[in-house]
């Protein structure tokens, strides 16, 4: 089809007098890719509102059985059969502890909810949970297997406002944590409050802590991303330290340059 | 990021790190969930298949190649548990419109994190209303956004066969919605 006529149609569908004829000629075209889906105006915006929508948050349970599964997968790799054991209370506990606090404030939720004035009751049931939730963030994050340690991390991402406490929490994790994955997984999880001047200069003294290629990376990558050309100077004191792998020195470079 | 890209982490997890599955679980459990409860509304099944998702990703990461994309790989997976989850349970695949009204009614499955804004609330309405292949094709545009050659592959279809059904999904949902509009 010539390309006015093909014009012409999009403008009849838009305006909305596309004829069934003419709608199933449109559908040919997209097929054979002479007619885009964002020319056509209206479906395009119920597209991207469709796109806006937020999506619904799975529970806490699912993290737990996720990371139940990941633990148990790595014990049958290495050959060890996975029973329960005394120990495990260790982990289960706060976690229990964690659920059964969420249960009563649940109960005395439906309770205030049923009282005339609820606003203030509500919005203290809120920072409990969300107290209850930074206390679990801060329990995991001393724990020493490493999946409890990315499961604290998690936690983190999941709360509305995170406190100060969390970022630095956060931040110690991203400088100290023995494990290359968790402070991979707090890096991500900082990522999210990069805007914060206070994070970004954190993230920029980081730089030079990290001694883990991956997170190195990582963190250079991120710099470009945020476009902070304040770790200029940092990134080129990892370019010029000798421990530096080749690999690490050459993202370096492309990232000093696309920063400068 | 490069060295964080989920093919990246699948090879490391393919290959012994099986700690990288959980920042591949932390990026895309959220979306992953969001496709199955847009197509089942139910908090706790939807968590089901995504732990089942993940679990044969876990169970098959020998077999991950490297090549092609590991979100539509995941997704691939994902359906295939969702059919496997339908053939168990012998859950009609297309839905009654009498069914609507129930479930537009049941709110004890919603998750809390909706938006109470009248259009967006309307919009879930809509989507609702769609028949469920439908519904399935617009999830998986915005869950893999709009990667509509790795949704052929999904499919089964051209790419350009993709665009189609979009395209019929959403003038669909236009005219479902317009018609809540109009009811409201």
């Amino acid at each position: 089809m010539e390309k006015n006529k093909i014009e012409e149609i999009v403008t009849k569908y838009n305006e909305g007098v596309a004829d069934p004829a003419e709608i199933l000629q449109i559908e040919q075209l997209i097929e054979s890719g002479a007619i885009q889906l964002h020319q056509l105006q209206e479906l395009t915006l119920l597209d991207e509102q469709l796109i806006k929508l937020n999506d619904p948050k799975p529970s806490i349970n699912l993290d737990d059985k996720f990371y139940s599964s990941l633990k148990a997968e790595k014990k049958r790799a290495k050959s060890e059969s996975f029973s329960f054991n005394f120990s495990d209370w260790n982990i289960l506990a706060p976690r229990l502890a964690f659920g059964l606090a969420l249960i009563i404030l649940g109960f005395l939720g439906g309770y205030l909810l049923q009282r005339p004035s609820f606003s203030g009751e509500v919005q203290q049931l809120t920072q409990e949970v969300s107290d209850l939730k930074e206390m679990m963030v801060f329990s995991l994050l001393e724990k020493e297997s490493a999946t409890d340690r990315l499961k604290a991390v998690s936690l983190s991402t999941e709360m509305n406002q995170v406190s100060k406490k969390v970022t630095a929490a956060l931040f110690k994790t991203l400088n100290e944590d023995e494990n290359a994955n968790v402070r991979l997984a707090a890096l991500e999880a900082l990522t999210s409050y990069s805007k914060d001047s206070e994070v970004r200069k954190e993230l920029i003294k980081s730089i030079s802590i990290q001694d883990s290629p991956l997170v190195q990376v990582a963190l250079a990558e991120l710099m470009v991303a945020i476009q902070e050309k304040k770790s200029v100077k940092e990134l080129q004191k990892l370019l010029q330290n000798e421990k530096t792998p080749k690999e690490v020195k050459n993202k370096i470079k492309n990232s000093i340059n696309v920063l400068i | 990021m490069e060295a964080l890209s989920d093919n990246a982490l699948m090879i490391k997890v393919r290959d012994g790190d099986l700690d990288r599955l959980g920042l591949l679980f932390e990026r895309h459990k959220r979306p992953l969930y969001g496709f199955f409860y847009g197509l089942c509304k139910e908090q706790e099944l939807s968590e089901d298949l995504v732990q089942n998702t993940f679990l044969r990703i876990m169970k098959y990461r020998h077999l991950f190649r490297g090549e092609g994309d590991f979100k539509a790989w995941m997704f691939h997976i994902a359906r295939n548990v969702k059919h496997d989850h339908h053939r168990k349970n012998k859950i009609q695949a297309k839905e009654q419109l009498e069914h609507w009204q129930e479930r537009l009614g049941n709110h004890e499955n919603r998750s809390t994190e909706m938006q109470h804004d009248e259009e967006h609330t309307m919009l879930s309405m809509a989507m609702e209303r769609l028949p469920e292949d439908k519904r399935e094709v617009l999830l998986l545009s915005k869950y893999q956004e709009k990667k509509y050659h790795e949704i052929g592959e999904l499919l089964g279809c051209s790419e350009g066969a993709v665009k189609v059904k979009v395209f019929r999904a959403l003038q669909e949902l236009k005219v479902i919605y317009k018609q809540l509009e109009q009811s409201h």
